[in-house]
C-alpha cells in the first residue's frame, strides 16, 4: 500500500511515495506543465506505479493552480464574472482600501479587476450593522439584475451585499433567483463564503472565489479522472492554505482556500518535526528557487493569520495592502522575500554591489545552467565551492562552474573586489535579505528570533541556514531528510480538517455563555458533516474552539482559545495582549469579533514516528551501508582563503555520528553547508541537528 | 576602512529597523486611524539629529519629521534640561514639530556605553486632540490655540517609565482619552524596538564601524540624489496653482468666486549641477484661517516629489536632503508666523503644493510627470454624543481621480500624492458610530477627457441616525478645476451636499455645521485632469 504526496510547485512536481509494508520510500522530481498541471502529475503517477505495482490507499496534492490563475498565468485564464451588489456601492470592489502600493511610483497601477464595470450590477436592498432589514429588496431590481447576468451569460456570479455578514437572507435570495432562473451553476453568496465584517476584503474573498471555481473544479475532477484511468481510486486529498485537508470534492467548492497550498504543507511537514523533536519554538526556513519563506512554530503549531493578499507583492517580507487580491481565509503564516537560487546580483549608480528582488528563475536559470550571464546566488554558491562542481540533483542536472565564475568576475571588476569576495558579498546580501522575512514573523509576535530553532528546507534552504542562523543569532538549525522534497512529505502528515467561522461582534460584558456555546456548536455541527462525508467518525474528530478577541475600540484581533468561560478567554486576551505588545488594559471592555470552529481528524499513521509508514522512519529502514569517512574533499573559500572540506553523502550517514564543519553534505535534492564552528549530529530518524 | 559588503548590511539593517518600530506601532496602537489607515511614521537619526533611516509610510511625514525633530532637540538643550538615558519625549506643536496638532511626535534618546549614539522617533495622527471641533481640525479655527491642545516638548518617559502627568494631559484634553494613551503607549513601544536593533548594531559591529557605516550610507543617497538631479539637466523652471480660501455658508457659482479668495502657491525651481533649489517668493501671505502649512509641511511636499519624480530607490536619509535647497519667505502660506492655525495645511495646502513642484519638475522632465490629480484629501471629521451620552469621534480622508499618465488613464478613487491613508470600511463605521454610508462609488465621467483620462472621483454619502453630530469638512478644487496636461481636459470638481428632509442644499468646500439625525452629507471628490489632446 502507498502513500503519495504530490506537490506542485513553479519549477518542478514533486512525489514521495511510502509505502508503509515495505517500509522503502521513493522519490521523483519532473518538470511541472503550468497550462495544465494534472499532466505532470499523472505522468509522476504512472512512472511510480510502473516500477511499484502497488495500491494507492492515500494521495495528498498540493497545487498552485489557484494562485497562477490568479498572477495571469497563460493557459489558466480566469472566466467572465459578474457581482450582484447593493445599489450605491457597484464599485466597492475596484476602491479597495483606497490607497496605491507604492507610494512614490506615479505610474502606479491597481491589480486588474476581476470584474469588468459592465459587469457589476445592483439591487436596491439594505441590511444594517445589527442585521436588520432597512430596505427589503426592490423586486424590479431584482428582476432586472437577473435580466442583465442573463444578457451577460458569465460563467460564475458573485453576490456580494452591504452587512451580509450579519444577515445573508437577502443574499440567498438573490442566489436563488439566479439558479433557479438561469440555471447558473456558480453563484457564490459572501455571507456563505466569509461571514465576517469589512465590505471589501468579504467581496474580494467572494470574487476571487466565483472566478477560481470553475477552473478548480474543471482541474480536479481532470485529475481524478485521470488517477482513475491509472488505476488510482484512493479520493485525493487537497492541502488548503490553513495546513488543513479537503477531499477534492469539497475542495474545488472553496477554492480560495487553496491558495497558499504548497508553501503550507512545507510548514506542516516542518511542525511535525518540530512536535517529534519537542521543539517548543521553531522558525521554518525555505528556500526555493525564486522565493524565501519564514513561518514561526510555536507548540508545533505554525501560526495562523485570516488574510492574505493574492497574487499581491511584498515589502520585507510582508504583503503590501492594496498590490493584489485580498483573501479572507485561514492561512499558514509565512513572510516571503524575493530570494532563491535564482536570484540575480548586480551594480548600482553608487558603485555597490546588489542583490535581488529579479530572480532568473528556473529559464534561463543561473548562469552555470548554460543559457544566461547573469550572476545568481546559485553561481555564489558554486564560486564557493558549497555546490558540486559538475552537476545537482544527484548527478543527473549537469552545471558549467567556469560560466559561473565568469559572470561573477564580471560584477567583481566593477567594484574592484576579487572573485570569491564577491561571491562571499553576494551571500551575505542575500541572507541579509532572508534574515528580515525570519525576523519579521518573531517581532511582529513580541518574539525573539535568537529563542527559536531553525528548521531549514526547500532546494536551498539547509545550503544559507547556518550563515542566515548566525545573522540572527540563533544557535540551531535542523534539517530534515529530504529537504528539496519536504512539501510532498507534508502531503502524507496532514489532517483532514473543516474550518468554519460566524460574526460576533460582541462585548464579553454583554454576552452570555449559552449564547457562545450556541454559535461554536452550530458551527461544529457544519464541520462534522462535512468529515463524515468524508467517511471520518465522530469518535476520530476533535474540536478546536477560537475567539477573535480585541479591546473595544481597536480593529485587529488575537486569537484566543475558548475552552469553558468568556472570563478565561478575557484573562488569556489580556495576558497574550501584554507579552505580544507590551501592555494590557484589564479594566477595558473586551470584545468578542468571530467565532473560529475547526473539526480536525488526525490520521492515525501521521504523527508517530515509530510507525513503518512514516517517511523518515521508513527511509532510515532502507539505508544501505554505513561510512563514517567522506567520500571526497572539496576546495571551499571561507572567510579570505580556500580550504579543503569534507563532502559526505546523506544516504551514507549513520544516526549518532557527528560532522565538525566547515563540511558538505550532498543528497539527491539538496546540499547541506556545515560552516565553520558548526557541528552536525546525525539524529535517529535521519535529521540533521546543527549547533554552533 | 570597513569593507563594502558590512557597509551595505549595515545600512540595510538600518532602514529595516525604522520599519520594524512602525510594525511595533502598528500592531500595539489603539486608534482604528493608525491600525486601519496606518497613518503614521518612524524614523532612526543620528547623534547630531541627521536622519539615518525613515520607513516609507506617508509622503507628509517626509521631511517634516526629520525637520521637527531637529527642532525638538533645539527646544531640549535651549531648556538647558538636555536627555538623559531612560527618556522619551514629546510634542505636538507643529511650529516646533513640523506638521499639524494630530501629529504627536515621541523621540527617545539612544545612549551606548553612557554616550549618546541616536534617537529613535514616531510621528502619529492621533484622531482626537481636543480643540473647538471634534477631531481638532475645525475649518473655522483662527488661530493655533482654538484647534487643540498645544504641547511643548515635555518628558514622557523617565527612567523607563511613562510619566503619568504627561499621559493624563493628553487624555485630559482628548475627546476619546483611551485611545489617546493607547496611541502614546504604542508609540513608546515602537521607539524601543528601534532603540534596541540600533544598540544591536553598535554592539556587533563597533562605534567606528556604525558611524562609518551612517556617513557612508548618507554619502551614498547623496551621490545618487545629485546624479539622478544632473541627469534632469540645468534650467530654470516656475509653476504656480490656487487654493480655495474657505465661504463658509456662502454657496455661490463658480462666476461669483472672487479672485481674493484665491491662495496662490509659487515656486521657482533652479536645477543646477546636480542641485535643486526652490524659492518660494511670490507665494500668498499666510491666513487667518487654517490653511497655512509650517515649513515641515513645505519640505515634505518637495522631497515627496523629487523623490517619486527621480528615483525612489534611494535610501531615504540625510544625504537625499543635501542637494535640496528649499527658501520660502516667512509669514507666508507655506512657512507663517506662529500662532497661526495650521491643520488643514498638512492635508490641503500640502497636497497643492506637492502639485506645484511636481509641474515645476515636469517641465525639467517631460513624459515623467502625470496631469494634476483632484488635488484634496477631502477631509470629513464628524462627531457628537451617541443618545446613551457616549462620545464619538469620527476622521476620515476620501481619494479623489489621480491625473491621466503619459500612457496610461489616471486611477479612480484613490488617494494621491501626499497621503497614502486607508479608507474606513463602511461596515466598521456602521458598527461604531451612529452612521450609515448610503453612497461609495465612483463620479463616473468627472475625470479629465484626454488622450488618456483623468480618473474619476469618489461618491461618498453619510448619514447621521441619531443623537446629536457636528461636521468638519474640508476640502479644495470646488471651483478651481484639477488643470489637464499637454492638451489634455480639467478633470471636474468636487462638491459638498447637505440633504436635510429630502432637499439638497449645496455646502462649501470647508464647511462646518451641526447635523439632526436623518441629515446626509454627500462628499463628492474631484476627478483628475487629463493628459494629450481627447
Amino acid at each position: 500500500m502507498l502513500r503519495v504526496g504530490i506537490d506542485v510547485g513553479g519549477t518542478f512536481t514533486d512525489v514521495f511515495a511510502a509505502d508503509g509494508e515495505r517500509g522503502t520510500v521513493e522519490i521523483r522530481k519532473v518538470p511541472t506543465t503550468p497550462r495544465a498541471p494534472e499532466i505532470a502529475v499523472l505522468d509522476a503517477v504512472r512512472s511510480l506505479l510502473q516500477r511499484n505495482r502497488r495500491v494507492v490507499e492515500w494521495l495528498g496534492h498540493s497545487s498552485t493552480i489557484a494562485t497562477n490563475a490568479l498572477l495571469g498565468q497563460q493557459g489558466l485564464e480566469l472566466p467572465r464574472v459578474v457581482l450582484v451588489t447593493t445599489r450605491g456601492f457597484r464599485d466597492v470592489i475596484e476602491i479597495g482600501r483606497q490607497n496605491r502600493s507604492r507610494i512614490y511610483d506615479l505610474f502606479v497601477e491597481r491589480p486588474r479587476p476581476l470584474v469588468a464595470r459592465e459587469d457589476r450590477l445592483t439591487v436596491k436592498e439594505r441590511i444594517d450593522y445589527a442585521g436588520a432589514v432597512v430596505e427589503p429588496i426592490d423586486e424590479q431590481s431584482l428582476a432586472e439584475a437577473v435580466e442583465a447576468v442573463r444578457e451577460r451569460m458569465p460563467c460564475a456570479v458573485a453576490v456580494c451585499l452591504l452587512n451580509a455578514y450579519a444577515n445573508g437572507e437577502h443574499e440567498r435570495r438573490v442566489a436563488r433567483e439566479l439558479r433557479e432562473r438561469l440555471q447558473l451553476e456558480y453563484v457564490v453568496c459572501s455571507s456563505a463564503i466569509d461571514p465576517e465584517y469589512r465590505e471589501y476584503e468579504r467581496f474580494s474573498t467572494a470574487v476571487v472565489s466565483a472566478a477560481l471555481e470553475p477552473l478548480v473544479a474543471g482541474y480536479l475532477a481532470a485529475l481524478a479522472d485521470g488517477l482513475k484511468e491509472n488505476g488510482v481510486t484512493a479520493p485525493v486529498h487537497v492541502m488548503r492554505s490553513d495546513g488543513g485537508m479537503s477531499e477534492a470534492w469539497i475542495a474545488a467548492k472553496t477554492p480560495a482556500a487553496l491558495i497558499e497550498s504548497g508553501p503550507a504543507s512545507g510548514v506542516i511537514a516542518a511542525a511535525a518535526l518540530a512536535r517529534r523533536r519537542r521543539i517548543e519554538r521553531a522558525l521554518s526556513f525555505d528556500m526555493g528557487g525564486t522565493t524565501a519563506k519564514a513561518g514561526a512554530i510555536l507548540d508545533g503549531k505554525p501560526e495562523v493569520v485570516t488574510e492574505y493578499e493574492a497574487a499581491g507583492a511584498t515589502h520585507s517580507g510582508r504583503a503590501i495592502k492594496g498590490s493584489g487580491y485580498p483573501v479572507r481565509y485561514p492561512f499558514v503564516d509565512l513572510s516571503e522575500v524575493s530570494a532563491g537560487g535564482g536570484t540575480i546580483a548586480w551594480i548600482d549608480d553608487a558603485k555597490r554591489l546588489r542583490v535581488g528582488p529579479l530572480s532568473a528563475g528556473a529559464d534561463p536559470g543561473p548562469a552555470c545552467y548554460g543559457r544566461s550571464d547573469r550572476a545568481t546566488v546559485t553561481d555564489a554558491n558554486v564560486v564557493l565551492g558549497r555546490l558540486h562542481q559538475t552537476h545537482l540533483l544527484g548527478g543527473t542536472f549537469p552545471i558549467d562552474a567556469r560560466r559561473a565564475r565568469d559572470a561573477i568576475a564580471m560584477l567583481g571588476v566593477q567594484i574592484g573586489l576579487g572573485v570569491e569576495q564577491t561571491a562571499g558579498g553576494i551571500i551575505r546580501l542575500i541572507d541579509a535579505q532572508m534574515a528580515k522575512a525570519l525576523r519579521i514573523v518573531t517581532i511582529e509576535r513580541g518574539l525573539d528570533p535568537r529563542d527559536f530553532t531553525m528548521i531549514a528546507f526547500g532546494g536551498n534552504g539547509p545550503l544559507h541556514a547556518c550563515s542566515l542562523a548566525e545573522e540572527l543569532g540563533i544557535g540551531r538549525v535542523v534539517v530534515p531528510l529530504h529537504p528539496g522534497l519536504l512539501s510532498a512529505q507534508g502531503l502524507l502528515v496532514v489532517d483532514l480538517s473543516a474550518e468554519h467561522a460566524h460574526s460576533v461582534l460582541r462585548a464579553t460584558g454583554d454576552t452570555r455563555e449559552e449564547e457562545i456555546a450556541q454559535i461554536f456548536a452550530s458551527l461544529e455541527s457544519r464541520g462534522r458533516e462535512l468529515l463524515r462525508a468524508q467517511g471520518i467518525t465522530d469518535g476520530e474528530m476533535r474540536v478546536l474552539r477560537v475567539l477573535d478577541v480585541r479591546y473595544s475600540g481597536q480593529s485587529f484581533e488575537l486569537q484566543i482559545e475558548y475552552a469553558s468561560s468568556l472570563r478565561e478567554v478575557e484573562q488569556r486576551f489580556h495576558n497574550l495582549h501584554r507579552s505580544r505588545y507590551g501592555y494590557a488594559v484589564e479594566d477595558e471592555i473586551v470584545e468578542l469579533v468571530n467565532a473560529r470552529s475547526t473539526v480536525v481528524a488526525t490520521q492515525p499513521h501521521g504523527e508517530r514516528s515509530d510507525h513503518p509508514c512514516h517517511p523518515e522512519r521508513a527511509h532510515t529502514n532502507v539505508r544501505a551501508t554505513s561510512k563514517d569517512r567522506p567520500n571526497e574533499t572539496r576546495r571551499l573559500w571561507i572567510e579570505s582563503s580556500f580550504v579543503r572540506v569534507p563532502v559526505f553523502q546523506r544516504d551514507d550517514l549513520l544516526p549518532g555520528g557527528e560532522i565538525t564543519g566547515p563540511a558538505i553534505i550532498e543528497e539527491y535534492d539538496c546540499t547541506t553547508y556545515v560552516a565553520p564552528e558548526w557541528r552536525a549530529r546525525v539524529l535517529d530518524e535521519g535529521t540533521l541537528s546543527l549547533r554552533r | 576602512m570597513i569593507d563594502a559588503i558590512t557597509l551595505e548590511v549595515v545600512k540595510n539593517a538600518l532602514l529595516y529597523a525604522s520599519e520594524e518600530m512602525g510594525i511595533t506601532v502598528r500592531n500595539s496602537a489603539y486608534s482604528p486611524n493608525i491600525k486601519e489607515r496606518l497613518d503614521h511614521s518612524c524614523a532612526l537619526f543620528d547623534r547630531e539629529g541627521r536622519l539615518i533611516a525613515q520607513a516609507e509610510h506617508i509622503p507628509v511625514h517626509l521631511g517634516s519629521l526629520p525637520w521637527g525633530l531637529r527642532q525638538m532637540l533645539g527646544h531640549v538643550r535651549h531648556g538647558g534640561g538636555g536627555m538623559r538615558p531612560g527618556e522619551m519625549w514629546v510634542a505636538n506643536d507643529p511650529y516646533i514639530t513640523g506638521t499639524h496638532l494630530n501629529d504627536v511626535t515621541v523621540m527617545r534618546p539612544v545612549f551606548h556605553e553612557g554616550d549618546l549614539v541616536g534617537f529613535a522617533a514616531s510621528k502619529a495622527h492621533h484622531t482626537d486632540v481636543g480643540g473647538a471641533a471634534p477631531g481638532s481640525m475645525s475649518p473655522d479655527a483662527a488661530d493655533l490655540f482654538a484647534e487643540g491642545l498645544v504641547v511643548p516638548p515635555l518628558r514622557l518617559v523617565a527612567n523607563d517609565a511613562p510619566v503619568p502627568s504627561a499621559v493624563e494631559l493628553f487624555c485630559a484634553n482628548s475627546r476619546t482619552p483611551q485611545t489617546r494613551a493607547g496611541d502614546l503607549r504604542a508609540q513608546i513601544a515602537g521607539n524601543y524596538t528601534g532603540e534596541r536593533r540600533l544598540l544591536e548594531l553598535y554592539e556587533r559591529y563597533g562605534t567606528a564601524t556604525v558611524e562609518e557605516a551612517l556617513a557612508q550610507a548618507s554619502d551614498d543617497s547623496e551621490l545618487r540624489m545629485r546624479a539622478a538631479l544632473r541627469a534632469l539637466g540645468n534650467g530654470i523652471f516656475q509653476a504656480e496653482d490656487f487654493l480655495e480660501g474657505p465661504a463658509l455658508f456662502q454657496p455661490d457659482p463658480v462666476e461669483g468666486c472672487a479672485s481674493t479668495n484665491l491662495l496662490r502657491i509659487f515656486v521657482r525651481l533652479e536645477l543646477r549641477d546636480g542641485e535643486a533649489h526652490f524659492d518660494y517668493t511670490g507665494t500668498c501671505e499666510q491666513v487667518s484661517y487654517p490653511l497655512n502649512a509650517v515649513f515641515g509641511v513645505t519640505l515634505s511636499g518637495v522631497h515627496y516629489a523629487l523623490r517619486a519624480v527621480t528615483d525612489p530607490t534611494i535610501p531615504m536619509n540625510e544625504g537625499c536632503f543635501r542637494p535640496v535647497h528649499v527658501h520660502v519667505p516667512e509669514g507666508t502660506l507655506l512657512n507663517p508666523h506662529r500662532p497661526a492655525p495650521v491643520a488643514g495645511g498638512n492635508v490641503e495646502t500640502s497636497t497643492r503644493n506637492a502639485g506645484v513642484v511636481l509641474r515645476a519638475l515636469g517641465q525639467a522632465a517631460p513624459g515623467r510627470v502625470p496631469a494634476p490629480s483632484g488635488g484634496t484629501m477631502s477631509n470629513v471629521l464628524l462627531g457628537g454624543v451617541r443618545l446613551d451620552g457616549r462620545a464619538w469621534v469620527f476622521y476620515e480622508t476620501n481619494g479623489c481621480g489621480m491625473g491621466a499618465r503619459p500612457a496610461s488613464d489616471g486611477l479612480s478613487g484613490i488617494q494621491c500624492d501626499m497621503t497614502n491613508t486607508m479608507n474606513t470600511p463602511i461596515e466598521a463605521v456602521e458598527r461604531e458610530f451612529p452612521l450609515r454610508i448610503t453612497r461609495y462609488e465612483f463620479a463616473r465621467g468627472t475625470g479629465g477627457q484626454g488622450e488618456h483620462r483623468g480618473g474619476d472621483g469618489l461618491i461618498r454619502a453619510i448619514q447621521l441616525l441619531d443623537g446629536e453630530a457636528h461636521a468638519s469638512l474640508l476640502a479644495d478644487r470646488h471651483r478651481l478645476a484639477p488643470p489637464g496636461a499637454l492638451g489634455g481636459e480639467p478633470g471636474a470638481c468636487g462638491r459638498h451636499t447637505l440633504v436635510r428632509d429630502g432637499r439638497e442644499a449645496p455646502l462649501p468646500a470647508k464647511a462646518s455645521l451641526t447635523l439632526e439625525p436623518g441629515d446626509t452629507i454627500v462628499v463628492q471628490t474631484p476627478g483628475g485632469g487629463g493628459y494629450g489632446t481627447p
